[in-house]
């Protein structure tokens, strides 16, 4: 076995070469007037640090964290007790009832999309058939609806395979040594599932936090969120006139960073090899 | 018994900061049955993989056949391995484990299905050949493992704690078809163990091991009955061992009074250790021994009582078929070839 | 005795009601697709009747003909690409010690948990240092990038269960370094392969984020098409459903067949 570890040395150096530099960048992006096309000289600086009080970026940062966090809750709320339950169904069952979660995901996500806003405007097919019109466009109940059902097999799915390996005869011993039913679940079962519950929450979270497409469409923009911003700055306002967009950008996503770093020491804590993360 | 087949000198290995082979020299004769016999950890598996081409040392040389083969990977050696647990490949049948080898070396289809079905006649497994290995049991699969690594005809074979997972009647047997295979085959067998049972049934040569070091090398015989140090008394059986001075040349004090013995070249005076085993003692009336004392605790081993019995102060182990009850008072002696002398050695 | 089993069916119906009432909602957009990819109606406000004409429009429509190339094409080879070099990775990862190991792994799930549009901007940041025209191997380069940690993550748990003297095994019965993999490690471990590589389809056969940051202004894949389409409010068709449709019936029948298959050889076995 020895003799094969250097077939891992080439992905060290990919991962540098893909991950490493482009974080150094954005680093240097954000803190001076560095332009990406023109790598000539740069000034350190901390104007970038304007957009921070521009309104429309503290709204969409207060959007950010306050849709992604209700997204979350709701599917830890629906998503904890599914996978539970998942988990206490026989072998076969259970088989074909997470494969049959993970098949909507292979449908194309922005289809996904531009089915619920086909389904919450005021005339939908709905409308027309059953004569029950959501019309829930450009509302944080759309937004949110469309963001649960994007998001919640991410939340089960982690959550379900560390439930699944937990050993039942722990849950017996709890029994055996006088634990009720709800002690057992408060006491063993829920914090031998904390791994996957953390992985769920952060492949939820993450994900709802930098969502552009969702809140632009079933939002109709009326709800920005911070990757609209991101998106924004680094694909549409380039050619514009201020060249300072990108540092802005790179900004905010360094801010982004920083909450992938503190998921990532997470669970590394509890998922030392990301077993629960497919 | 042969030439030398294999010569390690000065072979050192580290792993990290720990020096798992310490200046290690053996060699290994042609035809021999030797056995690497240590607690886990004293670095014999080490040698082994070393010998296979596993591992590279880091200092010293392997010479095998007259030629070094240091840099030699292991498919280039005359050397096959029987694995611990097995390594049974499990995406193949007990015929394509056993053909794996002869199919690298692309030998024809006839060739190949003779040897395979001759050599499952030697391990007893004829009509095994299209079972899945995860079918077989424990036993089985050790015997794949043996025909897989013998059927490429190899001078020396490896073999990795092979007995360690079957239960110890299965073991026995084992141990015994072992025996016989390398007798007829006339290969050099390099077992290793911490069994020392199973080292002092099957070995031509010991080679005892602690910490990267050898301590003794010696057929069963030499290394059961006269050990040279106080390790390899206590690894190798149970033993007595007693602090004592060496009168003279073949007289030896220890317990209070002196005993002929077998053993000189010491000082005049100088402290020794006394091994003996606990079988080696016989009872004898009261005022008859020499060394006398009382019946402490009684264990029925089947074979033979264990008894320890109080000495001054000093609890002494004996195997005896006789039955004595707690609290008698007995009479121990022990013949002078049973009594054996080691250099003392400060022990923390 | 009848207030306990009460008790104890409480949660279970709660976990039942919560269980459909998730496929409801994960499900809707599926069935929202699938009846607009049979209406008549373009625009997808009311029911103008069953048709299959977009089915039909969508082997005839050119506009949607280079990005669904461009998607099936990019998935093939990404997928190929990733596989390859992803289970080559994992089998190093596996051979190193622990905490190495553990090490590589972290940094083998840093793209899995970063947010998509950060990996994408990252991407970008590193194709225009090297001065890439974005197009069709940036793309393919950053598909590769974002599959191998699947890839890595689901050949690891069989490369674990193998025993770690079974490659020596093979290399003591006369494979060299190359063959002993080729003879005996990948073919323990071809499950695990199998479903990284179906991983890596169905992740780049749908990806819109990452291959918008990464495909310029001129190359695109089907969801960079309909965004394109969507927010300039031209050319879409409900043909892009039908497409979906297909692509989703292919997949599920593919991981039928290939899980059906392993289920007869695990029996067989």
């Amino acid at each position: 076995m020895r003799r094969l570890r250097p077939y891992s040395l080439p992905y060290l150096l990919w991962m540098g070469v893909f991950i490493l530099i482009p974080t150094l960048i954005l680093i240097v992006l954000g803190f001076s007037n560095l332009q990406l096309y023109n790598l000539g000289v740069f000034e350190i600086t901390l104007v970038n640090f304007t957009i921070f009080i521009q309104d429309q970026v503290v709204s969409a940062l207060w959007n950010s964290l306050v849709y992604s966090i209700i997204t979350t809750v709701i599917c830890f709320i629906i998503g904890y007790p599914v996978a539970y339950y998942l988990s206490t169904l026989s072998d076969k069952k259970r088989k074909i009832l997470l494969a049959m979660m993970i098949v909507p995901l292979w449908s194309n996500m922005l289809l996904r999309i531009i089915a619920w806003e086909k389904l919450f405007m005021p005339t939908s097919i709905i409308s027309d058939l059953f004569g029950i019109s959501f019309d829930l466009l450009g509302t944080p109940t759309g937004v949110l609806i469309g963001m649960v059902a994007m998001y919640l097999p991410f939340m089960v799915f982690p959550i379900f395979s560390v439930l699944e390996k937990m050993d039942y005869k722990l849950i017996e011993a709890a029994k055996d040594l006088g634990a009720s039913d709800l002690q057992t679940f408060v006491k063993v079962t829920f914090p031998l599932s904390s791994g996957g519950v953390i992985s769920g929450v952060i492949m939820t979270m993450l994900p709802a936090m930098t969502s552009f497409v969702l809140p632009a469409r079933i939002g109709l923009g009326k709800i920005n969120l911070i990757g609209n911003i991101i998106e924004s700055k680094f694909m549409k306002e380039v050619l514009g006139s201020s060249g300072a967009s990108i540092n802005q950008g790179a900004l905010i996503s360094l801010l982004l960073m920083v909450l992938s770093v503190i998921s990532f020491v997470l669970i590394t804590r509890v998922d030392k090899e990301g077993e629960t993360l497919i | 018994m042969g030439k030398k087949l294999i010569i390690m000198s000065h072979v050192s290995k580290r792993f990290g900061d720990q020096l798992v082979l310490d200046d290690f020299n053996l060699y290994i004769n042609e035809n021999e049955f030797i056995t690497l016999l240590g607690p886990s950890g004293c670095g014999k598996t080490t040698c082994l993989r070393i010998l296979g081409g596993f591992e590279t040392c880091d200092e010293g040389t392997i010479e095998f056949d007259g030629k070094i083969i240091n840099d030699l990977e292991p498919n280039q050696r005359e050397i096959n391995t029987c694995f611990q647990k097995y390594a049974l490949f499990p995406h193949l049948n007990v015929f394509d484990n056993i053909a794996f080898g002869l199919k690298i070396k692309k030998l024809d289809k006839e060739t190949i299905h003779e040897r395979v079905m001759n050599i499952l006649t030697m391990v007893k497994l004829t009509g095994y050949e299209n079972r899945a290995v995860s079918t077989l049991s424990g036993g089985q699969q050790q015997r794949v493992a043996i025909a897989r690594a013998l059927i490429n005809r190899p001078k020396v074979l490896l073999l990795d704690e092979p007995l360690a997972a079957l239960d110890l009647k299965l073991r026995q047997e084992m141990q015994y078809e072992l025996k016989e295979m390398q007798r007829e085959l006339g290969i050099t067998f390099i077992y290793v163990t911490h069994d020392q049972e199973e080292a002092l049934t099957m070995s031509d040569t010991i080679v005892v091991m602690n910490q990267g070091k050898i301590l003794q090398i010696g057929t069963p015989e030499d290394i059961y009955n006269e050990p040279n140090s106080r390790f390899v008394a206590n690894f190798i059986g149970e033993s007595n061992i007693l602090s004592g001075v060496m009168k003279d040349d073949y007289l030896v004090e220890f317990c209070g009074h002196e005993f002929e013995c077998v053993d000189k070249g010491f000082k005049k005076n100088e402290r020794v250790d006394v091994i003996i085993r606990p079988e080696d003692f016989d009872f004898v009336p009261p005022s008859k021994g020499k060394i006398v004392g009382t019946v402490d605790s009684l264990i029925f081993r089947g074979v033979h009582y264990e008894i320890n019995i109080m000495i001054a102060g000093v609890e002494y182990t004996i195997h005896t078929t006789k039955y004595r009850k707690i609290g008698d008072r007995v009479g121990l002696s022990v013949e002078p070839n049973n009594i054996h002398i080691i250099k003392h050695i400060d022990h923390a | 005795m009848m207030k306990k089993t009460l008790k104890r069916k409480i949660p279970k119906l709660i976990g039942l009601l919560l269980t459909i009432f998730s496929f409801i909602i994960i499900f809707t957009p599926i069935l929202v697709i699938i009846v607009l990819s049979v209406n008549a109606s373009t625009k997808g406000y009311s029911w103008e009747g069953f048709t299959l004409k977009w089915y039909v429009e969508l082997f005839q429509n050119d506009v949607m003909k280079e990005p669904i190339i461009n998607t099936l094409v990019i998935a093939f080879s990404s997928t190929i690409i990733a596989t390859v070099l992803g289970t080559i990775f994992a089998i190093g990862i596996n051979a190193l010690e622990k905490k190495k190991r553990v090490q590589m792994m972290v940094i083998n799930n840093v793209p899995v948990v970063n947010p998509d549009i950060v990996t994408g901007i990252s991407l970008m940041i590193v194709f225009s240092l090297l001065s890439f025209t974005l197009g069709y191997y940036t793309v393919l380069i950053a598909h590769v990038f974002f599959s191998i940690p699947y890839v890595v993550l689901s050949v690891m748990p069989r490369l674990k269960k193998l025993d770690p003297n079974l490659y020596e095994a093979g290399l003591d019965l006369g494979c060299s370094r190359i063959s002993g993999i080729f003879r005996v490690i990948i073919p323990n471990i071809s499950t695990g392969i199998l479903s990284g590589a179906l991983m890596a389809f169905t992740m780049s056969i749908d990806d819109f984020i990452i291959t918008y940051f990464t495909s310029g202004a001129e190359y695109m894949n089907v969801s960079t098409w309909l965004y394109a389409t969507l927010s300039r409010g031209r050319s879409f068709t409900p043909a892009a459903y039908a497409y979906n449709i297909i692509i989703f019936a292919v997949t599920i029948a593919i991981i039928l067949f290939v899980n059906l298959k392993r289920d007869r050889k695990e029996k067989t076995v």
